[in-house]
This record gives structure tokens, sequence and C-alpha cells, in this order.
């Protein structure tokens, strides 16, 4: 079995870390960078759980392999600690409800902010399409819905 | 399911890349069709090459009146407007409903018509547009129009060894109308049927058929769809052969509304 | 000043405890759980529904990586056996033996050092069986010809019920009498987070320890000691973090026994996580019933009583502890719902089938059951020509008549069930939906009234024939040397937000800060034995039992506090987190007292309860014949007949869970359900072909309904105590997936009306509406 040797920035930091081609990036943080907040829910790219920032865009990290991400910049949940627009969204997440077993939250967030970030003028269309590749089976979706539009309000008004 | 082992290569160059292939990898992009079928272990391929840090893989330039548009191009680039003009717009609209956001940054233009998914959308819009790949192989490029691009499920005219390098799309005046329409009940979900009409003004207007489970139907000449979109829709529909009651409703209302789009 | 006007306690919308570290990535998960020399496995599984199992080649060079049941002798199988008359008994291995009886079975464990080693192993593995004919369809499983899927059985039934209501005389008084044929499909419950398992043998304590994705970890202990042959306190199940249960957690799995028995044999930790592969297309499903209704009614539309033929496809096995009979055992107690029904005649059966075991999902039987009458009463109306309101209130049970017992023995608490209805009537504009039929369109508006029975003990489960029947719940409390307390308690919260909702539990008795309660869950050694989350009886039962144990720890606090401010204990009050002189306000801390108790014990007085600030109280509500919360649903649909497209315009819910312990945390429970009850109504199907091959493998197959698919749906509450549990609350957390099935097909044949059109089978798929109104349009012809 090959293994192979690969460089990557993960919340800020650079690591080098020996895999095996065919792993994912999802197992690759998880298991050998004990970044456990990135889930894991379909591994098929469908359910959203394991989005994650790859070069500073939202990214299925289930679809995404070993090799792949050699010299690239990640960014998983547990890196945003210092972001304003995370801030806000972990707020208003708590606020409006927008989780329940906490599974699908760490997806759902980063998702989330890539909304707010890149469609300053969405309107609750546009958020629940944009969030439709983010599966929840808790909440119904309403709390998530609002929260990433009461973020773009607030963002709106403070601009 | 983890997928089976493979080897992971990243090619220099072009001549590099067609080495691996000629060698018997499998080229990928972003994996975004590619990796759930690694993930069921559907796909075992020994290598995997990955394209994305060719040369001119991605971006667009326009030399004339054709865009040319790197095969490694993301959905994402598309729908941010990487595409100028008419072309541009159509794209980006049609980009925007690829499957969602996370995977439109990673899957490409050109992956995803190598991969060919009968309902994948640039099947469908692409020859609509009237839009040629270009192949590279071991004796250089290659020319194929997309109307006879996907031959199947899964299957392209590409032949053995050759990779999908571009695809070139002939720039549209702003005023060509043009109509889209899928069936999909969830946002991001494959299509289960896709049409597409487009009308330049001086030439027939140009119809296509797709997401039936095989090789898009593309109608050259679609002015009897444009005059009569009912009869003519139930008349091309129903000569698709193993079309369930359903799905034949669904691609005939998916022809009218493309033509309604484009009126 | 109470606790709840602090905005702590009952009925207070406290932001929720346990978002902090959802919200930071920081929830620990089965699968975020290793251990040193940790093995991964992999299972291989049944490519057949139906086989007799000859042999299984390991592969060679790794024999010893690869396990059947053969390798281990000692384990039992599992069991879940119905207390009822005529249950035939199902033993499901944990590796199959010589039978192989739904795609998916386990038939071998490999271990590896990574999880894709380990599917390499079983990938080699050959298996040599011949296949037998798969029993696909629960309509003609039990016909004489059939292939039995327990081959010692004498047709392919775990268990037929009946009652025999004399209907016969009905025919010649009804105004009307209509039949309809309704299926639903089956379902996978896709909780977010599949199961896992981490198993270790401890052996200092020698004791299993189980790490598992459940939500009743002390039941799972129970059913895993009996199939190792260990004593149970040799078990300790951990359910950690739990991403959505919904009632997919809670069975013992073969692949928890077989976890646990390579973790002894091996003498190293093995973890198998469950991915969504195996989640759809081998683990358990739910929800698949057949029925045959007929309802009689007068002029008035007035139920005169009802006829159903139920079948529900139980799957292979009897799983543990629910079993196989569960949900089609109680549909004849369920059928008559909110309303008062004269008579009943109800035969069931739960059919044996090639499909994996199926288990009691959100709602149970309800969702089936209530679709099944909704729309029947629907078409009852449309045939007296009136309005699917007016059939309701006509037969909704009157407040006047509460505590009310129906025909089948079920005890209504409270509550003003035509009122939710007249609410919901309100809310919808219905005059919008008739102009717009008027005008052409095919929109319609449709109604679900249901009632939820929930946290239902003893009396109720016994009468079931469940295996396992709940009785007492217990909680711990402990007031800490610091003054915190810890509230243990051994149901599992995986999303109800229960650490929460039992600190203001504790709130409202104490005064105790929420922040300064701690509530402890999710594993057998530090918990009192439960029988877990589910049948919506957690906030009922564990909220009662906490507040139990705060008040009985209350006296001994107030005890100590007295002393304290020298005064005699009646003279004091423990509010606030404080023990007050009534008389003055003079007052010591809880924490003052924990402290005396702890540290002090020269200050306590003589005659101090020598138990101390530990208290293990149970609770039970009286009578345990449950409560019952009820709704009204309204929704607007509006289908495209070119496409038979579906799409929710808008969405009301008027809901009377009695006391909401957080409103908030409620909404969010019903919410959460209606997405569900969508799912049922509109999208999710498993399909099987006539070989039993689940055709649904990936989340892009099985289609789960995402945010733009759910409405921004209204909701009303009414607060009816319910005069039986602790602060009047009723148990509400299925609710939410009960009513929309039958509210939106009710909708949907509403707007199909003018055609003539009735959609029958769930779900209603584009496919099923255009076929729907196919067939109308080609018998009009």
């Amino acid at each position: 079995m090959s293994r192979i040797s690969i460089s990557l920035t993960v919340n800020g930091e650079t690591k080098e870390v020996q895999t095996e081609p065919r792993e994912h990036l999802a197992d690759l943080l998880r298991g050998t960078l004990l970044l456990t907040g990135t889930h894991i829910g379909c591994e098929h790219g469908v359910c959203g759980a394991c989005t994650i920032e790859i070069d500073g865009v939202p990214a299925r990290s289930c679809i995404t392999y070993a090799g792949a991400c050699d010299g690239a910049t990640v960014r998983t949940i547990e890196g945003f600690d210092d972001d304003d627009v995370m801030a806000a969204l972990r707020e208003a997440f708590a606020r409006e409800h927008a989780l329940q077993c906490g599974y699908c939250t760490p997806g759902m967030l980063v998702a989330a902010r890539d909304v707010v970030l890149r469609l300053p003028d969405a309107d609750e269309a546009r958020v629940r399409e944009e969030m439709a590749g983010n599966l929840c089976r808790c909440t119904g979706y309403r709390g998530i819905v609002r929260a990433v539009l009461s973020v773009l309000a607030e963002r709106k008004k403070g601009a | 399911m983890k997928p089976a082992a493979f080897e992971y290569a990243r090619p220099k160059d072009w001549s590099d890349a067609l080495q691996l292939v000629a060698d018997g990898a499998r080229p990928g992009t972003g994996t975004q069709s590619l990796g759930p079928l690694l993930n069921l272990r559907l796909a075992q391929p020994e290598t995997i090459a990955d394209l994305r840090h060719l040369p001119d893989y991605a971006g667009v330039t326009v030399a004339g009146d054709v865009l040319r548009i790197g095969a490694g191009t993301t959905h994402a680039a598309i729908e941010d407007g990487i595409v100028p003009g008419r072309v541009g717009a159509i794209m980006a609209a049609v980009a925007r409903r690829i499957a969602y956001r996370p995977v439109r940054n990673r899957g490409t233009i050109g992956g995803s018509l190598a991969h060919a998914d009968p309902a994948a959308d640039w099947v469908a819009v692409l020859p609509a547009l009237g839009g040629t790949a270009i192949a590279l192989g071991p004796k250089g490029e290659r020319r194929i129009p997309l109307a006879g691009f996907v031959l199947g499920i899964f299957e392209t005219a590409l032949a053995e060894g050759e990779l999908l390098r571009a695809v070139e799309v002939p720039v549209l005046p702003e005023s060509a109308r043009w109509g889209h329409w899928k069936f999909c009940r969830k946002v991001g979900e494959f299509s289960k049927a896709t049409a597409c009409l487009l009308r330049v003004e001086d030439a027939a207007p140009r119809a296509v058929l797709a997401a039936l489970d095989g090789p898009p139907l593309v109608i050259e000449d679609a002015r009897a769809l444009v005059a009569d979109p009912t009869g003519e829709a139930a008349r091309v529909v129903g000569e698709v052969e193993g079309l369930t009651p359903w799905r034949s409703a669904v691609a005939q209302a998916a022809l009218r509304h493309a033509v309604e789009a484009a009126t | 000043m109470t606790s709840s006007e602090s905005g702590l306690g009952v009925g207070a919308s406290l932001r929720r405890k346990e978002d902090a570290r959802f919200l930071n990535g920081q929830g620990r998960y089965v699968g975020d759980i290793t251990r040193p020399g940790m093995l991964e496995v992999a299972f291989l599984r049944s490519p057949v529904a139906h086989a007799r199992l000859r042999s299984v080649t390991k592969p060679a060079g790794a024999e010893s990586k690869v396990f059947t049941i053969d390798d281990f002798p000692g384990v039992g199988t599992i069991r879940a056996n119905s207390a009822l008359p005529g249950f035939r008994i199902s033993e499901q291995p944990v590796l199959a033996k010589d039978k192989l009886r739904h795609v998916g079975e386990t038939i071998a464990a490999c271990v590896a050092d990574s999880r894709a080693a380990a599917e390499d192993l079983a990938a080699l593995c050959e298996l040599d069986y011949e296949t037998l004919p798969a029993v696909f369809d629960m309509r003609t499983a039990t016909l004489p010809e059939t292939a039995l899927v327990h081959d010692h059985w004498s047709m392919n039934a775990f268990l037929e019920t009946r009652r025999d209501d004399d209907v016969s005389g009905l025919d010649a008084i009804a105004a009307a009498k209509v039949t309809r044929t309704l299926k639903t499909s089956r379902q996978s419950m896709a909780p977010l987070e599949g199961r896992g398992v981490l198993a270790e043998w401890d052996s200092r304590l020698e004791q299993m320890i189980v790490t598992t994705s459940t939500q009743m970890p002390h039941v799972t202990k129970s059913g895993l000691a009996d199939c190792l042959g260990l004593d149970e306190g040799q078990v300790r199940i951990i359910s950690p973090d739990v991403g959505g249960g919904f009632g997919y957690k809670g069975i013992l799995l073969p692949e928890e026994v077989v976890c646990a028995s390579l973790a002894r044999r091996l003498g190293r930790p093995v973890r198998w996580i469950e991915d969504r592969f195996e989640q759809l297309s081998a683990s358990a499903n739910c929800r698949e019933h057949h029925y045959i209704l007929t309802a009689w009614a007068d002029k008035d539309g007035k139920l005169l009583g009802a006829e159903c033929e139920a079948i529900v496809d139980a799957g292979a096995y009897s799983s543990y502890p629910f079993g196989a009979c569960l949900e089609a055992a109680q549909i004849g107690s369920i059928l008559p719902g909110p309303y008062v029904l004269p008579l009943l005649r109800c035969h069931t059966v739960s059919a044996c089938t090639n499909k994996p075991p199926i288990l009691p999902y959100r709602g149970v039987a309800r969702t089936g059951v209530c679709y099944a009458m909704e729309t029947t009463l629907d078409a009852l109306a449309r045939k007296l020509g009136i309005t699917a309101e007016a059939i309701r209130l006509v037969n909704l049970v009157p407040p006047e008549a509460m505590p009310h017992r129906n025909l089948v023995g079920k005890v209504f608490d409270s509550g003003d069930y035509p009122e939710s209805l007249r609410r919901a009537v309100k809310a919808i504009d219905i005059p919008a939906v008739r102009k717009r039929q008027a005008a052409g369109e095919t929109v319609g508006v449709g109604f679900a009234t249901f009632c939820e029975q929930g946290a239902h003990g003893t009396s109720v489960y016994h009468a079931w024939g469940i295996p396992f029947v709940p009785g007492y719940e217990q909680s711990h409390v402990r007031l800490s040397p610091d003054g915190v307390l810890e509230v243990r308690v051994g149901v599992h919260s995986h999303g109800q937000g229960m650490e929460t909702t039992l600190s203001q539990v504790a709130n409202e008795v104490l005064g105790i800060h929420p922040s300064k309660v701690r509530v402890v869950h999710g594993d057998t050694a530090l918990t009192p034995y439960s029988t877990g989350t589910w049948g919506s009886r957690a906030g009922v039962m564990a909220g009662g039992a906490v507040a139990e144990a705060c008040r009985q720890l209350s006296v001994r606090i107030a005890a100590i506090g007295a002393a304290l401010l020298q005064v005699s204990k009646d003279d004091v009050v423990v509010e606030d987190g404080k023990v007050r002189r009534k008389d003055t306000d003079s007052s010591v801390s809880i924490a003052d007292v924990a402290r005396t108790w702890y540290r002090a014990p020269q200050n306590l007085p003589r005659d101090v309860d020598k138990g101390g600030l530990e208290i293990t109280a149970g609770y039970r509500p009286d009578p345990d014949t449950g409560t019952h919360s009820y709704a009204a649903h309204a929704v607007i649909a509006r289908v495209d007949t070119d496409t038979g497209e579906v799409v929710l315009e808008d969405y009301v819910i008027v809901e009377d869970g009695g006391k909401l312990l957080n409103p908030m945390i409620v909404d969010g429970q019903v919410l959460g359900g209606l997405a569900q009850g969508i799912g049922t109504a509109l999208y999710e199907e498993m399909p099987y072909d006539e070989m039993g091959q689940p055709l649904a493998g990936t989340l892009a197959d099985y289609l789960l309904p995402g945010s733009s698919d759910v409405p921004d749906a209204r909701l009303e509450h009414m607060e009816t105590l319910s005069p039986w549990t602790t602060f009047g609350q009723k148990g509400i957390g299925e609710s939410g997936a009960i009513g929309p099935p039958g509210a939106i097909i009710n909708a949907i044949n509403d707007a199909l009306a003018s055609i003539g059109a009735e959609v029958m089978d769930l779900p209603a798929t584009p496919e099923r509406v255009l076929a729907a109104i196919h067939l109308a349009k080609s018998g009009k012809q």
C-alpha cells in the first residue's frame, strides 16, 4: 500500500503528514490531525456535514483526497475563532435555535459564512437555495435560515 | 465505504499527463463526480492523475468570436462571471444550479463533461450553445463538436489516451435568446429532464433535450418546436425509447418551458 | 419571585447550554473518539436478500483478521419476544450462520488498522450460497406458497391481532361509506450521524466498555450483557454526543455485539463506524404500512364505525428491545385518533420479509395511522359534500368530555381538540384557495388533526406486548461542595436540549442558576437505570424525576439552612438558590449549605438527614396512561399538473403540548418533526426490487428534505396543562412528524378534486401524482 507525504496549512499552521492517496481530507483532518469538528455524514458529497474551507472557499472534504491537498490551505470549524462573521453566526445560531444534535452544525456554519460574505443581498428564498447543500435532520431549517438572514441584516445595518 | 487503494500523480505538464493516461491513469480534477464513485468502490482506478495544476487548465481566453474555456475552470468561477458577454451570462445562470456551491468550488466544466453523466448540466447546455470540445492526445489537439461528445452513460467521444483540455463556445450577440429548464425535485439534485433552446437572429433555433439516461438529443433546426411547442415536444419525446410516462411528461414540459423562456 | 418569573425556570425560552460546544466543533461523537491500539472493523454483508449460506472463505493469509459466527461460540442471538399470544419468535444472529435473510445482513467482521484496509479484507472474502426467492412484498408475504424467511414458521407473520366489533349493520344506516387502500413507503430515519461502536475490555474492572451512538444506553446494556453472557455489571455503555436518533438509535445492533466480542477476544479496542451506504442499505428501516380502511358516517359526517385491514412490513427479525410488532399491534388502538369512534373492527399483520428489521421511527405507527384516517375522513367529506373542517369538528372529542376514555380504552387527559382546528382554519387562507381553484388553479388546502400519546407507561406498553415495558423513571441529584448541582438521568439527550430543560426544572424547584446545574447523561456507570429517550417520554418522565429529586433535596437543604439561620425548618423557604427566612430577608446560599455538609459538618443540626445532599428519586405520572398532546395541521399545496410536482405554499400548526418546559426547544422539536413529516409525505422512500435489493444507497437517491423544501411554518400554541404530570407538560417530541402526510395529501387531493384524482400512496412523488392525474383523466374518457 502506497503512502505519500503531503504538506498543508491547517488553521494557520503548516503540517507535514503521512497518508494514503485514497484517504479523503475529512478522514485526514479527523484521524491524523485530531480536528474532529469536521463531521462525516455521507461520503458522497450530498449532505454537507464535512464542508470546510479549502484555499479560501467552502468545499466537501469527503470527496477531496489527500494528494490533491498537497500545498493547500485548509480551515476547519476549529479555525474561525477570530472571525467576525463566524462569531455573529454562532451567536445567531444559538439565538434562533438553529441546531439540535449539532452534527450538521460545523459544515452548516462554514457554508453559511460563505453565503453571508458572497451574497450580502440574499433574501430568504436565496438563503434557502444556497443552504440546500447542507442537510439538517433535526431543526426543519427555520432557525438556520433565520440565523443567516439575521446576520445578513446586521451586516447591512453596520455597513 | 472507503475507496480501494489508488496511486496519486500530479503531472507537471501536458505531456506528463498524456503519458500517465497512456499508462492507464484515470484523469481527475475536482473529484466531485468521481469521489462518490470511489467512496462506493464503484470506480477502482489504479492511479488518479490530478490535472488541476496543469498550465492553462483553468481560465477563459477570447480569440475573435470564440471563447476558449479551460477544462479545469470551476463551476463556481463560471457562476461568478469568468466567462464574458452573453454566453457568460447564460453559463453563469446554469452554473448556479449545479449541485451546491461547495461542490461548484472544486467541480470543473471539463471534469463534468468527461465524466459524461447524462443528467449533468454542461452535457446539455454546451451542445445548445454550439460548443466544441478540444481534446488533446499524443498527436496533438482534436476538435469534437459537443453535440456528439457524450455518447452514453459515462461514455464520451474521447479516444483512449485523450484528455479534455478545453471547450470552445462561439460568442453570442446580446440579442440572443436563451431558454433552459430542468426538472429537479430538490436544489442541486441531478436533473430528470433538461431542455435548452438558443435563438439567434438569422439562424435556425437550436434545441437540446437531455438528462434522459442517454446522450443529449440535439435539434439543430428547432423551428418546428418554436412554432408548436406542445405538439413538437410530444413528437420529439415520443421518439425517445424507454421513458416511463412520467419521464415523458417531464421531458415534454422541459421542452415547452425552454421554448417559453426563450421567447 | 418565582423561578419562571426569573426567566430561567420552567417555561423560559432559555438558550441551550449544549450549543457552545457544537458551534465550536467541540461536540464529541463516537467517531471522534480513538484509543491506542484500536482496530477498525468492516463487515462483510449479505449481497442477497434470501439465501442458504454454505460457506465463507477467509482471504488467504488474513484468516486471523476475519471472524465469522463460528469464531464466537458463546455469543447469543438477539431476541425480542412479544408477550402477545401467537407471536412467532425470531432469532437474529449477530453474524449470519446458515441463512441470509436480508441484504446487508452481517456475515463476517474484518479488522485492520484502518477502515479502508478492513474493507479490503471484506472484499477478498468469498461467499458460497444458494439463493432463495426473496419475500419482498408484505401483501403477498403471508400467502401459502411464499418462501419462508424462518424455515420453522408456518407463515411469514410475526403476529396477527384482531378487534372484532360488529360493523355489519353500518351499511344499512350510514349516509356515506368509503374505502381507501393506502400505503406508506419504507423509510430510513437517516440521522445525520450514523451508528458507531467503540468497544474495549477493561481487564481491571472485568468490564466491557462500549461507547456507542445510542438513545437508550441502559436498555442496550441489558441486551448486550445477555448476548455476551456477562452480568449487567460487566457492561458499561457510554453514549456520548449522538448526532440525531429519531428511533434509529433505539435498538441493540448485531454490530455492537460483534465489536464487544472482538474487543474481548483480541484484547484491543475495536471500532465500527456505520457509513451512509450501510445505513441506507443494511440497517433497520421504518414506516412501511399498508391499509385497507373503510369508514361509515351519517349525513353530518359523524363517524359510525371503521374497519381496517393493516399490514406492517416488519422485516426479517424482531429487533431488541421494541420487537417486530410494536407498530402493527398498536394500530387498532390508535386508529380512533382524536375522534369519537363508536365501532372498530381491525385486523393487523406484522409481516416478516427479507428486509432489515423495522424500527419505531418518530411518531411510530401514528404517522401511518393518522395518514390513513385523515385521508379517509376527507374522502368521506367529499362524498357527503361537507368540508374537511366540518367532518373533523363533529367527530373530535369535545373539551367537556375530558378526561375522556375512548372505545379502545385510551384516556385523553385534557385539551380542547376542536379549538386547535378552529384556530388552524382561521390561520390558513381558505377563501384565497377557493378563489384560485375557481380560476382553474390546481391548488388545495388540507388538514390533519391528531393526538399523540406520550410518556405512556406500564399499563399501556404491557398491553402492547413489548418486551421492554417502561415503569418508573429515576433521577439522581447531588449537590457538590461548591454549590453546583449535578443532575444524573438515564435518558439521553441527542438534540432535545435536555441539558438545558432539565437545568430549568432544577432551577424551578431549587432556584439554582441553570449555569450551576450540570446535567449528566449518556453513561450507564454514572446514571440511574432508564428505558431511555423514546416515545415522547423524556420531558415528562425525566422532567418529573428531576423535579422530584430536587424537591426531596430541597427538604434536606432547608433543614441544614434553617440550622445555619438558627430557626426552625418550618420557618424557611428554598428559592432563588438560597435558604431564606420567611419573616426576614436573611438567608444562606445553597452553596453555604453544601459547604457545611461536606466541609464543616460540626455546624450541621443533630437531626440532619444522614443521606446527605445526594438523592435518587423516582417518578411516574398517575395515572400512567400517558399524556395526549394534540395538534391541527393545515397546509396549502400547489400541484403542477404537467410534472406532478407539489409545492407547499403555507403551513400552519396549532399545537397543545401542555406546559412547555422551554418553548424555544418545543418549537424546534415540532419544526424538526414537520420537516421529517414532509419527507414522509413527499420525498423519502426506500424501494426494494423483486430480488429484495434496496435501490437507494446514497442521499442522492434517498431524498431528505433540504432548506428549500420546507416552508417557513407558522406555529401557534395552546397550553392546556396535563392534570397528571409535574408541571402539566405533555410529551410532544414526535408530534411534528405525525400530521404532515395526512395534511399534505389532503391538500393535494383537494387541489386535484376538480380532476377527480386522488393520491393514495406515500410519498406523493411527482411520478405518483401524475399517475393519479392520468388515471383520473383516462377514467373520464
